[in-house]
């Protein structure tokens, strides 16, 4: 039963089957956008107009009762559809089409020539009698020629509960209804003119008729996620407060990346103009979508039952019959092209693979580096403040704005915009904006070229140090305890930490803990403290001065020496990398402890064997060679005490006397992660000891196996004689035992310690 | 090569050629054109056809004549203009130069093709 109306039809009355009506009225919408650049467009859809209805009058004439849609499908073919005219040679001459007929042919060769139609028809479509949900994956399978059935759990393991690319395969994808028909509904293409990687997401842009940037955006928040996760990246470790929206996680997170790569494998390029006017085609509406899915899941449930059934009768089939039978002769003919076209298909599955893994690495990479370049943008400028306390005034401040300015926020910018210019699918760049930004970065590089070198002038001299001792209130103790001065002030953490801006605005000073304190034997019977004042400078003059205006004070109260927290650095003096070197002498038989409070903030290393070398001056500019004559000079022997322990100054130098008096001490936090560290150090020395003495062990005693066979043989003189060697080869076997039982020594304390 | 874009190449002009050439011969209507051409073997769409004789009407080569019909409304029927005549004389001027030429550069190529097979017996 057809619904049959009349249409007015230029000037005719044409009786019609609405459903040809429709197949018509869709035809006659393709050729208008097909013509829409055309001088002339209206009238030449005017003309084609009167010669369909002149046509249908011609049938009517001859006794058909009213148009139907066999009727209107033999006038579309005689007039031909827009893919048509694309099929005869370019022949209507406007120059745009012309242009992606050639593009069309390009790929192809000569051979092609001939299968060129077969190919043009493997298109994807939803298949609609064998459909559970939308027909989608069947739709897949039949493309790739595989079981649906594959294709259905593959999707079920990879998306899983990510239903959103079946969605938009869904919707997009025409049904095999629609190739029947033939009508000119919206269709899903890979947009290859406006594509950043596929051009999936210009194509579905171009689908949903919405900016391409917001579907892209929408497949990079996972990606983005996936790096900012990383959480190695110190910057990001502030971005714990709100998560992305959950749902977007749901919907996107897990497969983003892999349903790009199923829509690139699986969506058509949009060569032709036929094809791209499918791509923006009519309107897709919500009312549509709904229509679409409405339509589709009438009778899922029973499709459902019977589908299973069926696969069920389908399998017994197979499995009785031999697979190749089955195929219709049809199917045989067509073996061949399609095997060739599953060569091709292979190859291009590979491409698009590997190009999605580099798109992939180098979008992480990009994201990295852009991310790195931010955090030293952001220390830089937080630094500023700080600038006044090195760099001197004029021009060397210059070289540092410019530098932090064009070396480093200059690419960020510059990243940031190619990356935005792209993702909302800008074609060119402006070559004048790209040439300025590299202009400007390569002005950075001189900018920080310059910088250091002015930088490090103002570092190259230094001053001739003087020993000067410092006068003690009372140096005839027995014990001495060194500790930091007890009042509050402010200092600053660590050279090159991010500190914000206020903490700095109000201070004229900061202060560097530059300093070493070294314990050496006095000749005396009474403590000594000596400070050697040390500065660098552009010239000797200026370290000189700058040594001389250090101030450092010690003042002793009872047994306990108070130092100063560090060395006072102002705006006027700058800082020169200025520090102190403070020695103590400690007569025989007394005794001397570094206390560990209120020093938690100077720099230094512990390595992990008890003893621990104070390594302060190691940061910023300490490495000259002046600077290491000083070092050597003295004996390491005299750096290596652990603080917090008390120590016997004997003859034959400082003695441990005491374990860690455990004070209770801020920041002891700090230690522990050393101590961890320490821990583990030690564990992994054990471990690799104990295997070496395994290896070496069994190495012996197979030795001495071979040693005892040839003895046997020999006389017993010469007997006892090689008993001897063979005690001193395992001497060393011992040495090793008697290490590993010291480290044990050393683990247990460390243990204990960190127990506590 | 191209194979395709260069058969493209040459049906291009020579297809506006022979559609002038059924118009130069009287007045005619569209549908009757494709008919001609099929005649000879050269398909033509409609659908092609219409845009093509639209811009040729437009470039001042073709002029067009409401023509009543027995049944339904008037046809439009094309003929040449005086301007239409003139590009097609020199049209037709300059295919019979290139019939010539491709003719005579073909049967050059043939001839020495035989010779040579003939040689080779």
């Amino acid at each position: 039963m057809k619904k049959v109306i009349n249409i007015n039809f230029q000037g005719r009355i044409l009786p019609i089957e609405e459903f040809a009506y429709e197949i018509l009225k869709k035809y006659i919408d393709s050729l208008r956008d097909y013509f829409k650049n055309e001088e002339g467009c209206d009238e030449i859809i005017n003309d084609i107009e009167c010669r369909i209805a002149e046509l249908c009058d011609d049938r009517l004439k001859k006794g058909a009762p009213c148009i139907t849609q066999v009727d209107i499908n033999l006038i579309i073919t005689s007039i031909g559809r827009p893919a048509d005219f694309e099929a005869q040679d370019g022949f209507e001459a406007s120059s745009s089409s012309n242009t992606y007929s050639t593009e069309d042919t390009m790929g192809g060769n000569y051979y092609d020539n001939e299968s060129s139609d077969k190919q043009q028809t493997k298109k994807l479509y939803r298949d609609e009698h064998n459909k559970v949900l939308g027909g989608v994956c069947s739709g897949i399978a039949n493309y790739f020629n595989l079981d649906p059935l594959l294709v259905r759990i593959l999707w079920i393991f990879l998306i899983g509960v990510n239903i959103l690319g079946y969605l938009i395969l869904w919707i997009a994808v025409p049904s095999t209804s629609v190739k029947e028909v033939g009508g000119v509904r919206k269709r899903l293409f890979r947009d290859i003119e406006n594509k950043l990687i596929g051009g999936v997401c210009a194509g579905l842009a171009k689908y949903f008729s919405i900016q391409v940037w917001i579907l892209r955006i929408l497949f990079l928040i996972p990606f983005i996620r996936f790096v900012v996760n990383f959480r190695h990246l110190h910057l990001w470790q502030f971005w714990d407060a709100p998560d992305f929206p959950n749902l977007l996680d749901i919907t996107f997170s897990p497969g983003a990346v892999f349903v790009y790569i199923v829509l690139w494998l699986v969506l058509p390029e949009a060569k032709t103009s036929a094809d791209k006017l499918q791509m923006v085609g009519e309107k897709v509406d919500l009312n549509s979508i709904k229509n679409t899915i409405q339509t589709d899941l009438e009778g899922f449930g029973t499709r459902a039952k019977s589908w299973g059934s069926a696969q069920r009768s389908a399998r017994r089939e197979e499995s009785s019959n031999h697979p190749n039978e089955n195929k219709d002769d049809n199917a045989s003919n067509n073996n061949k092209s399609e095997n060739k076209g599953c060569f091709h298909f292979v190859g291009n599955i590979l491409t698009i693979l590997i190009k999605a893994f580099v798109y992939f690495i180098l979008g992480i990479l990009i994201i990295s580096l852009l991310a790195a370049l931010f955090g030293l943008g952001v220390a830089g400028t937080s630094l500023l403040p700080l600038r006044k306390f090195i760099l001197e005034d004029g021009l060397q401040n210059w070289y540092m704005i410019g530098a932090i300015i064009l070396f480093i926020w200059v690419p960020v910018i510059g990243i940031v915009t190619a990356v935005v210019r792209k993702l909302a699918g800008f074609k060119k760049a402006n070559t004048l904006i790209r040439s300025s930004f590299w202009a400007l970065w390569i002005l950075g590089w001189v900018c920080i070229f310059l910088f250091f070198s002015s930088l490090s002038k103002s570092f190259s001299k230094h001053n001739i140090p003087v020993e000067k001792t410092v006068a003690l209130a009372n140096a005839k103790l027995n014990f001495l305890t060194v500790t930091s001065e007890p009042k509050m002030k402010y200092y600053e953490d660590h050279w090159f930490d991010i500190t914000p801006f206020e903490k700095f605005t109000d201070e004229d000073t900061f202060y560097v803990r530059n300093l070493r304190i070294r314990i050496t034997q006095s000749k005396t019977d009474s403590f000594e403290v000596k400070i050697i004042k040390l500065s660098n400078g552009s010239t000797k003059e200026e370290a000189n001065k700058l040594a001389n205006n250090i101030n450092f004070n010690i003042i002793q109260k009872d047994s306990i020496l108070f130092l100063d927290r560090g060395i006072g650095i102002n705006k006027q003096d700058k800082f020169r990398n200025q520090h102190v070197i403070m020695t103590i002498a400690v007569p025989i038989g007394k005794r001397i402890k570094i206390t560990k409070k209120g020093w938690q903030q100077f720099n230094m290393n512990v390595n992990g064997h008890g003893f621990r070398t104070e390594r302060i001056d190691d940061i910023g500019f300490g490495n000259d060679p002046w600077d290491g004559e000083w070092k050597n000079s003295y004996d390491d022997e005299s750096f290596s005490y652990e603080r917090g322990v008390e120590y016997l100054m004997t003859a034959s130098g400082l003695e441990k006397i005491g374990r860690m008096d455990l004070d209770n001490e801020v920041g002891q936090d700090d230690d522990t992660s050393d101590i961890e560290q320490q821990l583990k150090e030690l564990k992994e020395e054990r471990q690799k000891l104990e295997g070496d003495l395994k290896k070496s062990r069994s190495e012996k005693m197979k030795e001495l196996e071979k040693i005892d066979r040839a003895l046997e043989q020999k006389s017993n003189d010469q007997k006892d004689k090689k008993a001897v060697t063979n005690n001193t080869s395992v001497i060393p076997n011992l040495n090793n035992v008697s290490k590993v039982a010291s480290k044990f020594g050393d683990l247990q304390w460390v243990m204990e310690r960190f127990a506590y | 090569m191209d194979i395709q874009n260069t058969q493209s190449q040459m049906r291009k002009g020579v297809l506006e050629f022979c559609i002038l050439s059924i118009i130069q011969q009287g007045e005619v209507y569209p549908s009757d054109i494709v008919e001609k051409m099929k005649l000879a073997n050269l398909h033509i769409l409609e659908g092609t056809l219409y845009p093509l004789l639209t811009r040729l009407k437009n470039a001042g080569l073709l002029n067009y004549r409401w023509v009543e019909s027995i049944s339904g409304p008037p046809r439009k029927y094309f003929v040449m203009t005086d301007e239409g005549n003139a590009a097609y004389n020199v049209l037709l001027k300059t295919w019979n130069e290139m019939a010539d030429a491709v003719q005579l550069i073909t049967n050059n190529a043939n001839n020495i093709n035989t010779l040579k097979a003939d040689q080779a017996l």
